[in-house]
């Protein structure tokens, strides 16, 4: 499908972590540009983050919304307030959501309260918070349970809240880690869905995912990263950086429904999983 | 079925659970009844206590147990204000140490304290109540740090991901998301707060009050009497932490705790 690349979204150069001094993660670079398809009224970027256990993708994602300081580099994303339309600003805490994998939300507030709370910080005058509220609820059907605690919601309708909750809040960046891990086959389809709505409701939104389930990330994304150890000289590094990158809309495999020869893909992946 | 009862982690019907524990309460009450029907027993025999019952209703029973709760709720109310404040600091990198150090201080042995108390406030009942904050303060505060130091790191994230700043996350997560924690910590210290009530009321004695009571029947080696108190003091506790434990799920509809 044809598609082009317009403004740099979001802009990370040579990221390193390190926690008492024991790097994490180190020399991460990557830029993602809005992405604009003829006669599709938004797309949505769809990147997967796919890599071993303790390679650093947490840590990464823990960087990428502010969580922890960097030792070194910095992350940029564009300036949604500026009227440049090049305009940048360094990522601090809030401005890109992160749903974990649990989906945590305050568990002293209702549905409606949690998204009140996230619009808190907007410019948006009450009535208009008022309105909004009420048409995401609507679109991701959760009007019956609007009045009800996390507690008491099912696992789709926490998933779509804690969606919806940082999508208030930071506006166009979503980093969901591991959004289908001890998910039923339906509860990977909401989430499918959820990540699709997202896509479509925006030209911006951004949506960051990791996952351990090579065939969903192929499914899904339009570009995919291998976070591993690296080899260097010959020796592997004991730390995560991206080892390799797939760009699926250039390889014609993203918004490809005809794509279902995911094999040769898929077990390139798991070869550069297994020797990083 | 008698091998299902006797092997662990079987998983036995509603009705066989409340059919053993009949048994058990029969089985006490059988216990109570003949062991203590002969000349020489150490027990009272119920007539006793019965009789017991009777000599503290006349001796003001009523009165004495308003007493008690009312040292208990004042009490438990200072109490929890102050760990309150000390548990919500302890996240504060500069007073950290100051709400550690008061949680220590529930390995103080309670006389030498009540001494130096005993210094400072002259008239007894307020003496009663600061020797009651004063150890349930620690215990308390120990409690609240706790629940504290049981929060998930993702609910920090969380709230800081919704642009919250330090305080904000705070207030959210730790006392706006864990006030039925607060309640539930008071309902967990009430057995030592119970306890703690009886003793201080007949160290330091005041306006009367169940551990009053207790000493002045202790003195008369009064056993119907004794055991009577301490029913009435085991089923006074058992019905507050019951009543606490409802209040928290009938105000926080969200306490699955």
């Amino acid at each position: 499908m044809e598609f082009e690349l317009k403004e740099t979204l979001l802009y990370v150069e040579n990221l390193s972590v390190a926690y008492d001094d024991v790097v994490i993660i180190k020399d991460i670079n990557l830029t993602e540009k809005d992405v604009v398809r003829k006669d599709v009224e938004n797309t949505g970027q769809i990147i997967a983050v796919i890599g071993r256990s303790g390679r650093g993708k947490s840590t990464f994602f823990k960087a990428l919304t502010g969580l922890v300081p960097l030792h070194s580099g910095k992350i940029l994303i564009k300036d949604f307030e500026s009227t440049d339309a090049s305009a940048a600003k360094i990522v601090k805490e809030g401005d890109i959501g992160f749903v974990d994998q649990k989906y945590t939300l305050f568990r002293h507030k209702t549905v409606a309260q949690t998204l009140k709370f996230a619009l808190k910080k907007t410019k948006l005058t009450d009535s208009e918070k008022e309105t909004k509220i009420k048409e995401y609820v609507k679109k991701w059907g959760l009007e019956n349970c609007i009045d009800k605690y996390p507690n008491e919601l099912s696992g789709g309708q926490r998933q779509r809240t804690a969606i919806i909750e940082q999508l208030f809040s930071s506006e166009k960046f979503i980093i969901m880690d591991e959004p289908f891990s001890g998910l039923d086959v339906g509860n990977i389809e909401e989430v499918k869905n959820a990540i699709d709505l997202l896509c479509d409701s925006s030209e911006y939104n951004t949506v960051i995912f990791s996952t351990h389930n090579i065939g969903l990330a192929i499914d899904l994304a339009q570009v995919i990263y291998i976070i591993g150890y690296p080899t260097i000289n010959g020796k592997l590094q004991n730390y995560g950086t991206i080892v390799a990158k797939y760009d699926l809309r250039e390889m014609g495999i993203a918004w490809n429904d005809k794509y279902t020869d995911h094999a040769k893909l898929h077990k390139e992946i798991v070869h550069q999983m297994m020797i990083s | 079925m008698i091998k299902k009862l006797i092997t662990p982690f079987e998983k036995i019907a509603r009705s066989q659970k409340t059919i053993i524990l009949i048994v058990w309460i029969v089985f006490l009450l059988l216990l109570w009844f003949f062991g203590t029907s002969g000349q020489k027993h150490l027990f009272p025999n119920p007539s006793q206590v019965l009789e017991g019952f009777k000599g503290l209703y006349n001796e003001g029973l009523v009165v004495h147990i308003f007493n008690s709760l009312k040292l208990c709720f004042i009490s438990i109310f200072l109490a929890t204000l102050i760990a309150l404040m000390f548990a919500y600091l302890w996240p504060i990198p500069m007073l950290k140490p100051v709400s550690e150090f008061i949680t220590k201080l529930r390995f103080l042995p309670f006389t030498g304290l009540s001494f130096y108390i005993t210094l400072i406030i002259h008239e007894a009942r307020n003496m009663q109540i600061w020797i009651m904050v004063i150890f349930l303060t620690t215990f308390l505060t120990t409690s609240l740090i706790s629940v504290i130091k049981d929060i998930p790191q993702e609910e920090f994230d969380h709230a800081k991901t919704l642009k919250c700043n330090r305080w904000e996350v705070l207030w959210q997560v730790i006392v706006l998301g864990r006030i039925d924690y607060v309640i539930d910590s008071i309902r967990q210290n009430l057995a030592i707060t119970w306890m703690m009530l009886v003793t201080v009321e007949s160290i330091v004695v005041a306006s009367g009050g169940l551990g009053f009571l207790i000493k002045n029947s202790d003195k008369f080696m009064n056993h119907g009497r004794i055991i009577a108190l301490q029913m009435i003091i085991l089923l006074i506790g058992l019905l507050l932490d019951l009543g606490i434990n409802y209040i928290r799920k009938a105000i926080f509809r969200y306490s699955k705790i």
